[in-house]
C-alpha cells in the first residue's frame, strides 16, 4: 500500500512546486548551472558583487513601472526621466550647486503626475503615451546637452565604497524597495491599485475613485524612478548618454514580467519584480561569462520577454483588443 | 475635423517653411523631400493596416533595418535573390507577431516590442557592429534610377500607396480589416475569421517593412542605420496624423499619405532651420500624443489602460 | 400606488429621470422597503429597473422625487458611500467582483478608512472581522482565498456580505437593517447554485431586506413577499404575494402591457414549412445549462424556444451560433455534423447566421448603413471579373433594405451611431435578411423598439420565411412575438424541454 502511493506522490509534488514557484526554481537552476559550468569565474566575490550591482541598476528602474503595471497600464518613460534628469542636474549645477540633484526626483514626480492625468482624462493608451514622453525627454536631453555626453562631478559620495564587495548603491536601494513593497502590501493605496488592475469597472462600482488612483500610481512610479535615477546616476560615473538603446530600455519590463506580474495587472508588483530582476541579472551575467556572442544576450532578452508574456497571458480569454 | 484637418495642416506647414526659407520648394529641396518620404511612406502604409485593425506594430523599423542589412550582407553571395530572401524573413516575423497576438493573446504592443528586440539582436549579431556598403549597381538602381527627374523609389512608394489604398477600400480583405478594428465581436459574428485576418495583417506589415528596408538600402547604399526606438514615434505619428485612429476601424492608407507628407515635411523644415534630431524628437513626441488623443473614438472604448 | 409597510427603511416618492431630455427612463415612481422583506422588481429591458436602482445607491440623482427616512425628507445620496450611510447598498449583476483580491480585502473594499492605523492597514483586525462575518452568513471559505478561486455562488454570497457590511460600517446605527439590492443575481449561476443562493438569502432575511431585480418570474414569485412591475418607466402594478394569488400570465400581461396585445399584427401570409430538415439537434447537453435537447428544424419553419431568463434558452441558441461549446450530443447542419467547439464564422459557412437584438454587440456603429449591410454580403457586391467592391451595388442594396424595412434615416451613408434604437435593429435585421442564410437564429430581435418598427420587422420576417425558405429559431421575452412568427414552440425550464406545442395552439392560449 505505501510503495505505490509514494511513487505517485513525488512527481505530483514536483509538478505542484514548479507551478507555484516557477521563477525561484529557474533562478536556482541558473545558479546551479553557471556555478558548475564556470566555477572559477562565477562563484568569485567579484562576480557576485557585479551581480548585485547589476541587480540594483535594474531594480531601480523596474520598481516604478512595476507599480504601474499592477494597474494594468505601462510606464515606459523611465529612461527618459533618468536622461533628462541627469542633464538638468548638469545644467543647474552652476546655479543650484549640490541641491541640483533634487531636480531628478522632482522631474520624476512631475512627469508621473502629468502622464497620469493625461492617461486618466484623455484616455490615450499608456504605452504610446509613455513612449512618446520617453522620446520627448530624449529629445530635450539632446537639445540641452548639445548632443554630447555630459558628466557631472560632485556626487561621488553617494556610491563611495563602504563595505567591500557590497555595492553601496544596494544599501540605498534596499530601503526604497522596502518602501515600494510596503505601499503595495500594507496600505489602502496598494489594495486599490490591485483592484483597478484586476477589474477596473468593478473597482469603480465599489466606490473607488479610479482616476485619482491611476494618477497616483503614475506619480509614485515617476517618483521612484526619479529617486532611483539619483542613485544610478552616480553608479554610472555621473555621465549622461544621449542614445536610446532599445535593448536596455526593455530590461526592466523583462524583470517585471519574468517576476510574475501579469501585464493585465491585478497581482504581482514590486515584491515579485525583485525575484524577476535577480533571475534576469544572474542569467545575463552567466551568459556574459560564457562563450556566447555578446549580441546573443539581446536575442535571449527578447525571447525571454516574449516567453514570459505568453506564459502569463495564458489565462486570457476572449478577443484581445489592442 | 478629421477629414480636412490634415490637409490644412499640410498647407500651413509648407506655407510657414516657405516663408522662412524661400528656397524650400526648389527642385533640390523637393528631391530631398522625396528621398525622405518614400521609404517612410512604404513602411507607414504597412503600419496603417495594423492600426486600422486596432493593434500596434512596434517592429516595423527593426524589420526595415534587418531587411536592409540582409541585402547588403548577402548581395555578393546571392545576388538579387537577397530581395525575396529579405522579404520572406520579414513576412515570417510578421507571421510570428500575428501568431503571438491572435493565438497566444499577447497584447500586440508587447509582442511586437519583444520581436523588435529579437530582430535587433539578430541584426547586431549579423552586422557585428560594422558599417557595410552596398556596391551592387543593379540593386541600387532600384531606388536611384531617375525617371522624369524623380528617383525611382518615389514611384515605388506611390505604387505601394496606391496598392494599399486599393486593398483597403476596394477589396473584401480590406473591409474585413476595418471590421475587426471597428468591432472584433461584431466581426466574428459577421462571419469573419478574426484570428486569421489578424495574422495576415501583421504579415502584410512585415512585408512592407521589408520592402521599405530594401529600397532604403538601395537608396542610401549603406551606413549603419541610425534609427533607434525613437523613430517609431514619427512613423506612428504619420499614420495617426493622417486620420487613422488608434481605436481602429477608421482611416486607412489613403489618409496616411497626408500624414507622411506632414511629418516628413516638418522634419525637412526643421532640418532647414537648423533644428537637430533632438528637437525633432521632442516635436514628434508631442505630435504623437496630441494626434493620438484627438483621434481616439471615446464612444467605443470605455476602459483604456 | 404607494406601498403598505410600517416604518420603511427606505422610501422614495415621485421619482422621475430623463436622459438627454428625451428618454423617459423613470416616470413618477414610488417605492417603499421595510424591515425583513424581500421585494421583487420586474420589467422588460429598458423598463427602468436599473435606472431606479442606480438612483437608490447614489450613482446619479433623479430629476424629481423625494426620499423619506423615518418620516423626514432627506436628500438623495450623491455616491455609493452616502447611500450606505442611508442603509442601502447594491450587488451588481456582473463586474462586481474583483478577482485578484483576497476575500478579506474584497469584503472591506472602499471602507479601509475604518481599519487604518498610522496610514497602515490593520490587517489582523480586517482578517478577524472577515472571519466573523463569513461565519455569520454561513459562507464556507477561507478568507485567504483569492476571489477567483471560489465558485460563482460563493462569490455572490461574499458580494452580498460585502454589501451588508458596507451599510454596517457606514451607518451610525450599527443595528440598522440594511437594504440590499440584488441586480439579477442568478444570471451567471447554474440551476443548482441558484437553489443554494436562495436558501442562503432566505436565511439572511433576519439581518437585511432585499430588493430582487430580475427577469426570472418563477424565482421572483417563489422568493419575494411583494413585487413591483415596471413598464416604460412607470410603476404599473404592485402585487402582495402573501395576500393575492398571482400567476405567471398575470405577470406577463403586466410586463408586456395589455394594450399592446390589442395591436397584434394579424398576418395574411400563412406559414409554410417544407419537409426538408436543415438542422438536427440530438441530445445536446452542456452541464449546468441545458440537458438532452433534441429537435429537428425544417426549411421555412420557425421554432421558438420559450422560457424565462435562466431557463437555458439563451445558452442553446448561443451554442448553435458557435459562441459557446457543447459537451455531449450532436449538431447536424444540412447533413454535416458540426464540431463541439467552432467559432461563429465557421458556423456561418455551414449556413447558420446569428442575430442578437443587442446592437452594440453586432453593428459597427461608426460605419454607415451601407457598410453594415454589406459586411455579410460582400460576395453580392463584387464586380464580375475583378474581386473589387462595387460601391454602386452596395448603395443600391442598402437602399433596397432601407425602403423595405422603412428605416428612418436621411440617407444610406449616415453612421449608425446617429440612428434610433429601432432603426439600428432594422439595419441588423436587414443585413441578415439580405444574406439569407439557411438557418437564422434570432435572439431578442425586437427588444426595446416601438410597435411600428416591430410591425415592419415582423412583416419582413414572415415574408422571408415564406419566399426564401429560411429556417429560424427565435428567442424572445415577448410571448406575442412567438405566437406571430413561430410554427412550433418549445418550452424550456431548468435546461430541459418541458413540452412542444404548435404556434396556433399557443396563440389560442395567449388570447384567453
Amino acid at each position: 500500500m505505501k510503495i505505490p502511493n509514494k511513487k505517485k506522490l513525488i512527481p505530483l509534488i514536483i509538478i505542484q512546486t514548479i507551478k507555484i514557484y516557477p521563477v525561484t526554481l529557474f533562478l536556482f537552476a541558473l545558479l546551479v548551472i553557471f556555478s558548475s559550468l564556470y566555477p572559477e569565474k562565477f562563484l568569485t566575490p567579484l562576480n557576485l558583487s557585479t551581480i548585485l550591482r547589476q541587480f540594483v541598476s535594474l531594480m531601480l528602474f523596474a520598481l516604478g513601472p512595476s507599480i504601474v503595471v499592477v494597474t494594468g497600464s505601462l510606464d515606459l518613460s523611465y529612461v527618459g526621466i533618468w536622461m533628462l534628469g541627469g542633464i538638468l542636474v548638469w545644467l543647474l549645477m552652476p546655479t543650484l550647486g549640490m541641491f541640483s540633484i533634487l531636480v531628478i526626483p522632482l522631474l520624476g514626480l512631475a512627469t508621473g503626475f502629468i502622464v497620469g492625468v493625461i492617461q486618466a482624462k484623455a484616455k490615450i493608451p499608456s504605452f504610446i503615451l509613455t513612449l512618446s514622453v520617453l522620446v520627448i525627454y530624449c529629445g530635450l536631453t539632446g537639445t540641452i546637452s548639445g548632443g554630447i555626453s555630459r558628466s557631472v562631478r560632485g556626487y561621488e559620495f553617494i556610491t563611495a565604497r563602504l563595505i567591500p564587495y557590497i555595492p553601496t548603491a544596494l544599501l540605498w536601494t534596499v530601503p526604497i524597495i522596502i518602501a515600494a513593497v510596503f505601499i503595495m502590501k500594507y496600505t489602502k493605496i496598494g489594495i486599490y491599485l490591485y483592484a483597478i488592475g484586476s477589474n477596473e469597472e468593478g473597482a469603480r462600482l465599489a466606490g473607488i475613485n479610479v482616476d485619482k488612483y491611476k494618477i497616483l500610481a503614475f506619480t509614485i512610479s515617476g517618483l521612484f524612478t526619479g529617486i532611483g535615477s539619483v542613485i544610478y546616476f552616480q553608479h554610472q560615473g555621473g555621465a549622461v548618454p544621449v542614445v536610446l538603446n532599445l535593448n536596455t530600455m526593455v530590461w526592466p519590463l523583462v524583470a517585471i514580467v519574468l517576476g510574475g506580474t501579469p501585464l493585465t495587472g491585478g497581482s504581482g508588483g514590486p515584491q515579485k519584480t525583485i525575484l524577476g530582476a535577480l533571475t534576469f541579472t544572474v542569467l545575463c551575467r552567466g551568459l556574459t561569462l560564457s562563450f556566447l556572442d555578446p549580441t546573443m544576450i539581446q536575442l535571449i532578452t527578447g525571447l525571454l520577454l516574449i516567453a514570459s508574456i505568453v506564459a502569463s497571458s495564458r489565462g486570457s480569454k476572449g478577443i484581445t483588443v489592442l | 475635423m478629421n477629414n480636412i484637418g490634415p490637409i490644412i495642416a499640410a498647407i500651413a506647414i509648407i506655407g510657414v517653411f516657405q516663408l522662412i526659407n524661400p528656397t524650400f520648394l526648389r527642385y533640390q529641396g523637393i528631391i530631398t523631400l522625396v528621398y525622405a518620404m518614400s521609404y517612410f511612406l512604404i513602411a507607414a502604409c504597412g503600419l496603417t493596416f495594423v492600426i486600422m485593425m486596432g493593434s500596434f506594430d512596434f517592429s516595423v523599423l527593426s524589420l526595415l533595418k534587418l531587411a536592409a542589412l540582409i541585402c547588403v550582407l548577402y548581395i555578393d553571395k546571392f545576388g538579387l535573390l537577397v530581395i525575396p530572401l529579405a522579404l520572406s524573413i520579414c513576412v515570417g516575423f510578421g507571421f510570428i507577431n500575428g501568431l503571438l497576438f491572435a493565438k497566444l493573446k499577447v497584447p500586440s504592443f508587447m509582442a511586437t516590442l519583444g520581436i523588435s528586440v529579437v530582430v535587433e539582436g539578430i541584426s547586431l549579431y549579423l552586422s557585428k557592429g560594422f558599417l557595410h556598403i552596398m556596391n551592387d549597381r543593379t540593386f541600387r538602381s532600384l531606388s536611384v534610377t531617375f525617371i522624369a527627374g524623380i528617383p525611382s523609389i518615389f514611384y515605388w512608394a506611390i505604387g505601394v500607396w496606391m496598392l494599399c489604398t486599393f486593398i483597403a477600400i476596394w477589396t473584401p480583405f480590406g473591409r474585413r480589416i476595418y471590421a475587426v478594428g471597428g468591432n472584433p465581436i461584431g466581426a466574428m459574428l459577421s462571419g469573419i475569421n478574426v484570428e486569421s485576418n489578424r495574422i495576415y495583417v501583421f504579415m502584410l506589415s512585415g512585408f512592407f517593412a521589408g520592402l521599405a528596408g530594401i529600397l532604403y538600402m538601395a537608396q542610401f547604399g549603406g551606413g549603419s542605420i541610425e534609427m533607434g526606438a525613437d523613430m517609431t514615434i514619427p512613423l506612428f505619428a504619420s499614420v495617426v496624423a493622417g486620420g487613422t485612429a488608434l481605436t481602429g476601424g477608421v482611416g486607412g492608407p489613403h489618409r496616411t499619405l497626408l500624414g507622411v507628407i506632414i511629418i516628413t515635411w516638418i522634419q525637412a523644415g526643421l532640418l532647414m532651420i537648423g533644428a537637430g534630431r533632438s528637437i525633432q524628437m521632442v516635436i514628434f513626441g508631442l505630435i504623437a500624443i496630441v494626434m493620438g488623443i484627438s483621434t481616439i473614438d471615446r464612444r467605443r472604448i470605455k476602459i483604456i489602460k | 400606488m404607494v406601498m403598505v409597510t410600517d416604518d420603511p427603511i427606505v422610501e422614495i416618492k415621485g421619482v422621475s429621470k430623463t436622459f438627454n431630455g428625451v428618454v423617459h427612463a423613470l416616470d413618477n415612481v414610488s417605492i417603499a422597503i421595510g424591515k425583513n422583506e424581500i421585494i421583487g422588481v420586474v420589467g422588460e429591458n429598458g423598463a427602468g429597473k436599473s435606472t431606479l436602482m442606480k438612483i437608490l445607491v447614489g450613482v446619479f440623482p433623479p430629476d424629481n422625487g423625494e426620499w423619506y427616512y423615518r418620516g423626514k425628507k432627506v436628500p438623495f445620496p450623491k455616491n455609493p458611500k452616502e447611500a450606505a450611510k442611508r442603509g442601502i447598498s447594491i450587488v451588481y449583476q456582473e463586474k462586481g467582483v474583483i478577482p485578484c483580491l483576497k476575500v478579506y480585502q474584497f469584503l472591506f473594499l472602499g471602507h479601509e478608512d475604518k481599519y487604518i492605523k498610522y496610514s497602515r492597514l490593520d490587517i489582523d483586525k480586517m482578517k478577524k472581522y472577515a472571519r466573523e462575518v463569513l461565519e455569520e452568513f454561513h459562507v464556507k471559505c477561507n478568507i485567504e482565498n483569492f476571489m477567483y478561486e471560489l465558485p460563482l455562488s460563493t462569490q455572490k454570497m461574499i458580494e452580498i456580505a460585502k454589501a451588508i457590511l458596507s451599510v454596517r460600517l457606514e451607518h451610525e446605527d450599527n443595528n440598522i437593517t440594511s437594504v440590499i439590492i440584488l441586480d439579477e443575481p442568478t444570471a451567471p449561476l447554474t440551476i443548482e447554485e441558484r437553489r443554494e443562493l436562495f436558501s442562503d438569502i432566505l436565511n439572511m432575511k433576519k439581518n437585511a431586506s432585499f430588493v430582487f431585480v430580475s427577469h426570472i418570474i418563477p424565482e421572483v414569485m417563489e422568493f419575494t413577499d411583494r413585487v413591483h412591475v415596471l413598464r416604460d418607466g412607470k410603476m404599473v402594478a404592485h402585487y402582495d404575494l402573501s395576500k393575492e394569488k398571482i400567476t405567471e400570465e398575470d405577470f406577463f400581461r403586466a410586463i408586456v402591457g395589455k394594450e399592446s396585445l390589442e395591436h397584434i399584427y394579424k398576418p395574411e401570409i400563412k406559414r409554410v414549412a417544407n419537409e426538408e430538415v436543415v438542422l438536427t439537434v440530438k441530445n445536446l447537453t452542456k452541464n449546468g445549462c441545458y440537458y438532452d435537447i433534441s429537435f429537428d428544424l425544417h426549411r421555412g419553419e420557425c421554432i421558438g424556444i420559450f422560457g424565462t431568463a435562466g431557463s437555458g434558452k439563451s445558452e442553446i441558441i448561443n451554442t448553435i451560433a458557435g459562441l459557446i461549446s457543447f459537451e455531449n450530443g450532436a449538431l447536424i447542419i444540412k447533413g454535416q455534423e458540426a464540431k463541439t467547439k467552432e467559432p461563429p464564422h465557421v458556423r456561418l459557412t455551414r449556413g447558420i447566421g446569428y442575430f442578437s437584438g443587442e446592437t452594440g454587440k453586432e453593428l459597427f456603429l461608426n460605419w454607415p448603413i451601407t457598410k453594415n449591410i454589406s459586411i455579410v454580403n460582400i460576395k453580392k457586391i463584387l464586380r464580375k471579373f475583378i474581386p473589387m467592391i462595387n460601391f454602386n451595388a452596395e448603395k443600391q442594396m442598402a437602399e433596397k433594405i432601407v425602403q423595405r424595412l422603412r428605416i428612418k434615416t436621411p440617407g444610406v451613408s449616415t453612421d449608425c451611431y446617429s440612428l434610433s434604437g429601432g432603426s439600428k435593429q432594422k439595419v441588423s435585421v436587414g443585413k441578415w435578411f439580405e444574406r439569407s442564410p439557411d438557418i437564422l437564429l434570432l435572439e431578442d430581435p425586437t427588444i426595446g423598439i416601438d410597435v411600428g418598427a416591430r410591425k415592419d420587422i415582423y412583416e419582413n420576417t414572415l415574408e422571408i420565411k415564406k419566399k426564401r425558405g429560411i429556417a429560424m429559431i427565435l428567442i424572445s421575452d415577448d410571448p406575442k412575438e412567438y405566437s406571430l412568427l413561430c410554427d412550433k414552440i418549445m418550452f424550456i425550464k431548468h435546461g430541459k424541454i418541458q413540452k412542444v406545442i404548435s404556434g396556433e395552439k399557443f396563440k389560442q392560449e395567449l388570447e384567453k
